[in-house]
């Protein structure tokens, strides 16, 4: 009786490896959304080789305070615009690096959407679907690790530092589950060593002895997943290299900014040139109910050398066209200004931004009205800019997964790529 | 003073934006105030009490965003303002008239919200008007390149401190008007003060950032002259930000109050001694929220504090006890501010900015 499946019967012993990692406790769930049905779309969104960055505004940034604003208004705040180098595209003051890059974003100024608060909109803009659906979906990571991510790779496919999603890799199965990592590099404990390299080879050997001898009277899946899990761990020791950053870090602090999301930021840039498919970013945090200027002024310190340097660096690495690169958070902020001198949540028009992966740059789409209190033109759903993620790293919007027996999209029913932004 | 009869002489109503500064102008009863948009208006108020509502005279113009805060010469000849928009503006109080008036409607904002909810039976209020001229600065001090916080007087005026949201420090000369000196603190300055002499400042810090381990806050006292710090307070008020300082005019306290948006009632008045930088006492009880400024009393044996729960308090420095409460909570976690506190020369009268939109003037005798 064979033990596992081969890859080019199902899925690889890799692939499977990585979710048997991403779960502490080895924990495997039926029927992982149908992954062999899809193996055609994958192959085609891998040829292309595209990657994504996504940097997550954990609380929600403002859309008035950043790229949507309204100087004079009585929503307006005391912040003022600035131009970019793209005539007629203004952002905020203190984002002076991003003005000065505005021919590569695409700011959507439209987003209109149903998740109110952090949970429900965390996961909403994590899935494109609500909370409060029966079905696990997953996050837009494990869904690009599953059609971008190499399963023969040692790395992992979906990387995440800081606040970020709260789904995982939902009905995938947990092959994609996210693996989290510190900002600075800092790995879990797991890839630590406990000796030398030699008593680590040897220790590794006495344990597959033990665990082969074991298996010749005990074959079950939990086992093998056990094994495997572990010996994915050993790989992944291996390449940790990669997530060391402290050389690159002592000459790019100065460009990305010396913070927690500056390291985080050039953690992706190396990660995606490394070969993973997907890195999230958090920074915290946005959710500015009191003193929202103050908080937004002091988190675009943070954002605005990061978030610019990692656009230059994947440019001038020849890296931009094909690393789509998404900014946003899961709400926007009340245009009204309340007595706290804070914003609240605000879903019914705020903005988000895409840049690479062959986004087409330097243009505004939709529009909110003169308050920002509502979307005047080209509403875009959760839906839709998933869509228009997926479409433009060659995942189709539309694939189609199984619950058990129930089929599910990778988007929903009536949603659609921006197909001016999609190069 | 037992300030038992203090009570509300006049609210002053503005609604065009939140008034964020207020102060008396020299020795008289004239009252500036200055708002989130950038205009200052000016008071005429009469002597005494009157049933009548005192109107604006006049609106001073250049500001482009919001009057952080206004001071005047002792000699009430120049009224102060630093603002967001980068610059300190020098206005001459005793210029000649100006030629240009405008008409205002001072409750505008109150009448757009009733009118937009009339169909629920909001009652719209008859408008209050007011004629004001125009006047123009006197002199423009542009060199700050970030908001300009705080700025504070030596007790002769001949130096003038101000502090900005880049960290940057300016000790200005000011019958001159010219810069002295400069240097730079590691965060932005929020709060900043003059001692008496001029010889000594304390200037505090932040770095607003939530849940971050770059979030900064911090309160020095420095050496005017050499730019030096001579004492880090900061150990005493981990990791809070102080929104207010202010130095007694004798020289002998310091006071400082804890600002942003602070847990429960910890926006207390702490007072220090310049001279060794240790603490005296805490005043209690703190302002729910936050506390957002504080003045001393002419009389030297008080002082006055607004935070971000509608109320002023005053407090006997002696013993440290509330000896009055002005104004009332408006009900909920979170309703308004009282942004800026003033005292005529006299100690007669006491303002302060109020968020909702005007100036409560309180008479204290």
């Amino acid at each position: 009786m064979k033990k596992l499946c081969s890859p080019t019967e199902h899925i690889s012993r890799r692939a499977l490896l990585k979710g048997t990692l991403g779960t502490a406790a080895g924990a495997m769930v039926a029927n992982w959304g149908g992954v062999f049905a899809s193996r055609v779309v994958a192959a085609e969104a891998k040829k292309r080789g595209k990657k994504c960055i996504l940097l997550w505004m954990n609380g929600g940034a403002s859309q008035l305070d950043t790229f949507d604003m309204k100087p004079g208004r009585p929503t307006g705040g005391p912040f003022r615009p600035i131009a970019s180098n793209v005539t007629g595209i203004q952002m905020c003051e203190y984002l002076p690096k991003m003005a000065a890059i505005a021919d590569k974003l695409a700011i959507i100024r439209s987003m209109k959407t149903q998740s109110p608060d952090h949970p429900d909109g965390i996961y909403h803009m994590h899935t494109c679907y609500k909370m409060s659906e029966r079905t696990p979906h997953p996050e837009i990571g494990a869904m690009i690790a599953r059609y971008l991510g190499d399963p023969n790779s040692d790395l992992p496919s979906f990387v995440r530092m800081g606040p970020t999603g709260n789904a995982g890799s939902g009905y995938l199965g947990p092959q994609y589950e996210p693996f989290n990592i510190g900002r600075d590099g800092k790995m879990p404990n797991f890839t630590g060593t406990q000796g030398t390299p030699e008593a680590e080879t040897r220790r590794k050997e006495l344990l597959k002895f033990v665990e082969d001898e074991f298996v010749k009277e005990h074959h079950a899946q939990p086992f093998d997943s056990h094994r495997m899990a572990k010996q994915r761990a050993w790989r992944l020791v291996k390449a940790r290299e990669v997530f060391d950053i402290t050389k690159d870090w002592v000459t790019a602090k100065e460009r990305y900014g010396d913070t927690d999301f500056g390291r985080g930021c050039l953690m992706a840039r190396k990660l995606i040139e490394a070969g993973v498919p997907f890195v999230e970013v958090g920074h915290d945090n946005y959710d500015s109910h009191a003193d929202n200027f103050v908080c937004h002024k002091a988190n675009f310190s943070q954002l605005d050398p990061a978030w610019s340097s990692l656009l230059n660096d994947l440019a001038e690495r020849g890296l931009l066209e094909d690393t789509l690169v998404v900014w946003m958070g899961e709400v926007g902020r009340t245009p009204g200004i309340n007595n706290r001198a804070g914003r609240d949540h605000y879903i019914r028009s705020w903005s988000t931004v895409l840049a690479g992966g062959g986004i087409k740059g330097g243009q505004l789409y939709g529009e909110s009205d003169i308050d920002g209190k509502d979307v005047k033109s080209n509403p875009v759903t959760e839906g839709d800019l998933f869509a228009t993620i997926y479409k433009t790293l060659g995942i189709d919007p539309r694939v189609k997964h199984y619950v058990g027996v129930r089929p599910v999209w990778a988007t929903p029913e009536d949603s659609g790529p921006i197909e001016e932004l999609v190069g | 003073m037992t300030f038992d009869k203090a009570a509300l002489a006049w609210h002053l109503p503005w609604d065009a934006d939140w008034v964020t500064a207020v102060t008396f102008v020299g020795k008289s009863r004239t009252l500036a105030a200055g708002n989130s948009l950038g205009e200052i208006l000016v008071w005429d108020l009469p002597e005494k009490p009157t049933t009548e509502m005192p109107k604006p005279t006049r609106m001073l113009v250049g500001h482009s965003n919001v009057v952080s805060r206004l001071r005047s010469s002792a000699d009430g000849r120049w009224l102060i303002s630093s603002s967001y928009d980068r610059t300190i503006r020098v206005w001459d109080m005793q210029a000649p008239a100006g030629k240009e008036s405008v008409d205002l409607v001072l409750n505008a904002r109150t009448i757009a919200d009733a009118e937009a909810r009339k169909n629920n039976g909001a009652k719209v209020p008859p408008p209050i008007p007011a004629k004001v001229e125009k006047r123009d600065a006197a002199k423009v001090l542009d060199q700050h390149k970030e908001w300009v916080g705080s700025f504070s007087f030596n007790k002769d005026q001949s130096l003038m401190l101000s502090g900005d949201d880049s960290g940057e420090l300016i000790l200005w000369n000011f019958p001159q008007m010219k810069e002295a000196s400069r240097w730079k603190t590691r965060n932005w300055v929020y709060a900043v003060a003059l001692s008496p002499d001029g010889s000594q400042a304390v200037v505090t810090e932040r770095r607003p950032l939530v849940f971050d381990s770059a979030r900064q806050a911090s309160v020095k006292l420095w050496d005017t002259k050499a730019g030096t710090v001579i004492k880090n307070l900061e150990a005493d008020f981990k990791g809070m930000y102080l929104s207010a300082a202010e130095y007694s005019a004798d020289g002998k306290l310091l006071a400082l109050g804890r600002g942003g948006e602070c847990d429960s009632t910890g926006g207390k008045i702490f007072l220090h001694n310049p001279a060794d930088g240790k603490r005296i006492r805490e005043l209690t009880p703190g302002h729910l929220s936050g506390l957002t400024d504080l003045a001393f009393h002419p009389d030297g044996r008080h002082i006055a504090s607004s935070g971000r729960d509608t109320v002023i308090r005053l407090f006997d420095l002696t013993d440290g006890k509330m000896v009055k409460e002005l104004g009332k909570g408006r009900g909920g976690q979170f309703k308004d501010w009282i942004c800026a506190l003033s005292f005529t020369a006299d100690g007669q009268y006491l303002a302060g900015g109020d968020m909702a939109g005007g100036v409560q003037v309180y008479t204290l005798a």
